[in-house]
């Protein structure tokens, strides 16, 4: 998937592999990666700036912590990020069933006139 | 030994792989591009670092030599002209809420000081500027509105709407215009300090008032250069 259409749901991808637990920056983007078999195209480098926003709007809370040698800053959902992600997570819900269900038409019965 | 038949030493490898580190090049042209708050500025910045030397070192454990995987690294996290509109919009909503900040603190300041202003030339009929309790009372109020509105415009209360886009001008002419009255009432109370009997007072609050003049100008200023900077 191209750059530019990630970036859309940038967001919701960072909220989501963060739902089980604390991560640093680069292991969001492993994350992200992984999970997507590799297949999502981003700059790594946009994440950062996505970080601070969540966290400034409250729905990451963001620590330095020891992890290995070094202090690495870790960021972790809040309340409020965790019913924002119940959000993006029903909003894409509704938006692939309406997409799929024009690209890939059931055929139901015709009305009989 | 000769130069030909020496064997390349691991640690003047590392030396040279540091001299020209690509992580080291692109941060330090991240953080000259970037404009805002310094700590804030310096913890992006490091987080960035972090970033940076964790995705080299992912690659120099598949055993890709130091410098190709900081270079890889690098196009990874892509250049800095596309990252710096993202990080500046942080930086500069950042600094518009460190202007707004010192605009609330400093207004109270500024009516207490031509209050004193009032009060140590009474004797001498200096004309009233409007010095009513119901006058001061409605300007702190407006003054209070404005302010929450702008916290409300920069913090956690505005997940489902934009910024004003606006917004870091409209608070860094507020600065401006707060640093220039700060700096007026400095004048006055020296004046005023040099005419009054209880002068230590006067010139004491003066002091103070030169101090907020400084710390509100130079806000001011820095958040005008970050309204003007192109965000994402």
């Amino acid at each position: 998937m191209r750059a530019d259409a990630v970036r859309g749901h940038l967001d919701g991808l960072l909220l989501a592999v963060l739902e089980s637990g604390p991560l640093h920056g680069y292991a969001i983007i492993a994350a992200v990666q992984q999970r997507s078999g590799g297949t999502l195209e981003m700059r790594t480098g946009t994440i950062y700036p996505a970080l601070n926003r969540l966290e400034r709007l409250g729905l990451l809370h963001g620590s330095w912590q020891s992890v290995g040698e070094r202090r690495r800053r870790c960021y972790q959902l809040t309340d409020a990020g965790r019913r924002t992600l119940a959000t993006e997570r029903t909003a894409w819900q509704e938006f692939t069933t309406a997409i799929g269900s024009v690209l890939n038409p059931v055929a139901s019965p015709r009305p009989t006139t | 030994m000769t130069a030909a038949g020496r064997e390349a030493d691991p640690i003047e490898e590392r030396i040279e792989d540091r001299i020209e580190d690509p992580i080291e090049d692109y941060v330090a042209a991240l953080a000259v591009a970037l404009h805002g708050p310094a700590r804030i500025k310096a913890r992006m910045v490091a987080e960035i670092r972090d970033g940076l030397a964790d995705a080299a070192a992912a690659h120099t454990g598949d055993g890709v030599p130091y410098h190709r995987a900081a270079g890889q690294a690098v196009r990874e996290f892509g250049a800095v002209g596309e990252l710096v509109p993202s990080c500046q919009r942080e930086l500069t909503i950042a600094q518009t809420r460190h202007t707004a900040r010192a605009v609330a603190l400093t207004i109270p300041f500024l009516i207490a000081c031509w209050c004193l202003i009032w009060i140590a030339g009474h004797d001498w009929r200096l004309p009233d500027p409007a010095q009513s309790p119901a006058a001061q009372l409605s300007g702190v109020t407006a003054v209070a509105v404005l302010l929450a509105a702008m916290f409300a415009a920069t913090g956690a209360l505005v997940r489902r709407l934009s910024t004003p886009r606006r917004l870091p001008l409209a608070v860094a002419w507020s600065g401006t215009t707060t640093g220039v009255a700060m700096g007026v009432s400095t004048l006055a109370l020296v004046t005023v300090s040099a005419l009054t009997t209880n002068w230590p007072l006067t010139a004491c609050v003066g002091v103070l008032a030169a101090v907020s003049h400084a710390i509100m100008a130079a806000s001011a200023r820095a958040c005008r250069r970050c309204s003007r900077l192109p965000i994402m």
